[in-house]
């Protein structure tokens, strides 16, 4: 409900009221249409379409009849293997989103308890990777987890100690991990630095003077209170995994590719727009599915919790 | 009167400076003595814009780019641009210098006749290893079993890597299997793909350029590439001052060439230019200071007598007539085909 729902209001002011909203909601809404909502009906439209004998789209209609196809549809499921990769796809974002929630949730949470004089400084610090090109920084693993490398050396000799099989670092779901999650943290710090830095510390007092021992004042009041920042950090995310293709393609071996790279393929290698459209389609329904689930989710938390 | 002179003089010279050539090219594809000596020559500029594989030159006309004289794509985007229409005849009578090419490569399947090509260099899809490994483990260098057949590559585990490139990759498992790389059965297409999956657990990682640093510092011992990339690490490898050389081979079996043509597009502004600056890298000193620069392979017979001797010597790079007879060059496939080549590569991907 909105905060002036409900109240006298003079109608005039009322109106100026509404219209400022209007205005004020009126970028946003042409962002969305014109780079969410147009894109997606030129996709939906393109994978009908047929394609292009050299790359692009084939003429919409030719001798006087439509070229409109279901055929990419039929060919999405005629085989398993898009749906399985859509599933290990999802699954890869999961783990890094959840691995991004473990780390950065003990940081986020030092940066908020922190000085507030040393804060602004740890907050960059967080965000300074950024400055650097991201090509450069997923490289740079390459040369930290090569066969070459100090950590991969480490970490073979302590093995041969015990007596295991050697074991290879880069080209590996572990780098693919690794290069996720180190790109994608700060994405999770930031949402919950903000949420956590706003929590009221009185409610940490009385929960101390009503008994609360330290677990139970974070189980049940900072955890609760920061799950809309999780949310936030999850989405951010989340989605962004599921659409990467580069890390995998630097950091994986030969059995890591993902639904990214699969469609990125389609526009380029295979020049075939109507099924990459097709297959990204599918990861926009199912991302809006997640989405959905998530909006359920918090909802049903917040219920709870209120 | 003088001051008017000195005027039109800045004029005429600001004439020329808008006397621009541009050219979209593969990265590293032309040596810059070369331009500056064509700038000289042309009193134009050459700007070039670069393009790292026929995909992604395609993809990128395809989406509307435009403004670009003249392309050097391989034989297989020339025939896609020919039927897309996007080309430009040539004019042949500006072009005195065309019968330098070497039968060879003229009158190819993609542009019969060579209505709106000319060869510029090619490059052969090849083996690239480390003489001293291999040699220390007793392992053949010329046959593409190397790559696929697990009784090699046990002692090689990790230590290949293989093209990121469906072609590419499909070609030379169709050539080990005995059928030509343009074969399109779909069952000759899956004995492949069982093929590569049978060898895939041994290979380090598909590979579409970081190979030669691979190679130069000694982590991959194989890797299935291009002969210019090879010859890149090979020299990297010497500059180094690295205990071990690079060498490379074609395979027994025979192997893709690419034939890289220049051709001139439509919407390029400049065709006089882009003429010219074709009848101009058909010199064979022009010619020749590509295979010095890349050690790519030399269409241009006039070109030979200016290229170092010791890439001149190599059989990599300048195959004898009866290997040559065992190189192909990749056809474009239709839509349909393509489509079911990338479910197979997904698999192979995947699995």
């Amino acid at each position: 409900m909105s905060p002036w729902a409900g109240r006298t209001m003079p109608g005039c002011f009322s109106m100026t009221r509404r219209f400022g909203r209007w205005l004020v909601g009126l970028p946003p809404t042409l962002f969305l249409l014109l780079f969410f909502v147009a894109p997606s009906l030129i996709m939906i439209v393109a994978s009908f379409r047929l394609a292009g004998e050299y790359g692009g789209l084939a003429p919409l209609v030719e001798h006087g009849r439509w070229q409109l196809t279901l055929e990419t549809y039929r060919f999405f499921f005629s085989d398993f293997i898009y749906v399985e990769i859509f599933i290990r796809s999802f699954s890869v974002a999961l783990a890094t989103t959840l691995i991004c929630v473990l780390l950065a949730y003990p940081l986020a949470w030092l940066i908020a308890r922190s000085p507030k004089k040393h804060q602004d400084l740890m907050v960059l610090l967080a965000v300074l990777p950024f400055a650097s090109n991201f090509l450069i920084r997923v490289y740079a693993w390459m040369i930290i987890l090569g066969p070459q490398a100090a950590v991969a050396r480490a970490l073979n000799s302590l093995l041969a100690m015990f007596g295991f099989e050697p074991v290879t670092l880069l080209f590996s779901p572990f780098a693919v991990l690794v290069g996720m999650v180190y790109v994608h943290l700060p994405f999770m710090i930031l949402p919950l630095y903000t949420n956590l830095a706003r929590h009221d510390p009185a409610l940490l007092d009385a929960a101390q003077d009503l008994g609360a021992n330290a677990w139970q004042r974070f189980w049940e009041v900072t955890w609760p209170l920061s799950l809309p920042g999780i949310y936030a950090g999850s989405v951010l995310v989340f989605i962004p995994v599921l659409g990467m293709f580069a890390i995998p393609d630097i950091l994986g071996g030969t059995g890591d590719i993902l639904i990214g790279n699969v469609i990125k393929e389609q526009f380029l290698g295979t020049r075939d727009w109507p099924f990459g459209a097709t297959l990204s389609l599918m990861l926009t329904l199912a991302v809006l599915a997640c989405a959905g689930l998530a909006a359920w989710l918090a909802r049903r938390g917040v219920g709870r919790h209120a | 009167m003088r001051l008017l002179a000195l005027l039109l003089l800045g004029l005429s010279s600001s004439l020329h400076a808008a006397d621009v050539l541009h050219l979209y090219n593969w990265n590293n594809y032309i040596s810059d003595a070369t331009v500056a000596r064509f700038e000289a020559a042309c009193r134009c500029r050459l700007v070039q814009d670069y393009y790292s594989d026929n995909e992604e030159m395609l993809a990128k006309l395809a989406a509307g780019a435009s403004g670009y004289d003249l392309i050097v794509p391989t034989g297989n985007a020339v025939e896609a641009l020919i039927r897309s229409q996007q080309l430009r005849p040539l004019d042949k009578r500006l072009l005195p210098k065309l019968n330098n090419i070497d039968p060879a490569y003229l009158d190819t399947a993609f542009d019969p006749g060579n209505r709106y090509s000319v060869p510029y260099a090619y490059t052969i899809t090849l083996i690239g290893y480390n003489v001293e490994k291999l040699r220390e483990l007793g392992l053949p260098t010329d046959t593409w079993a190397m790559i696929f057949e697990p009784k090699y590559l046990v002692k090689l585990k990790g230590r290949v890597t293989v093209l990121d490139s469906q072609r590419e990759l499909m070609a030379a498992a169709l050539k080990y299997l005995g059928y030509s790389v343009n074969d399109t059965d779909e069952a000759h297409w899956r004995r492949a793909r069982d093929l590569i999956l049978r060898a895939k657990p041994y290979w380090a990682a598909f590979n579409a350029s970081s190979y030669i640093k691979e190679l130069t510092v000694g982590n991959i011992w194989l890797a299935h590439g291009y002969s210019s990339d090879m010859f890149q690490a090979q020299q990297d490898a010497k500059q180094a001052g690295r205990p071990f050389t690079i060498s490379y081979a074609i395979p027994k079996e025979g192997a893709v060439l690419a034939l890289d043509s220049m051709v001139i597009h439509k919407s390029g502004p400049r065709p006089d230019l882009a003429h010219q600056f074709i009848d101009f890298m058909l010199d064979g000193h022009n010619s020749a200071e590509l295979t010095n620069l890349i050690g790519s392979g030399n269409p241009n017979r006039a070109a030979l007598q200016y290229i170092d001797p010791a890439i001149a010597a190599n059989r990599a790079v300048f195959p004898t007539p009866d290997i040559l007879q065992r190189l192909e060059m990749l056809r474009d496939l239709d839509r349909n085909q393509r489509r079911v080549l990338s479910r197979i590569w997904m698999e192979i991907k995947m699995r």
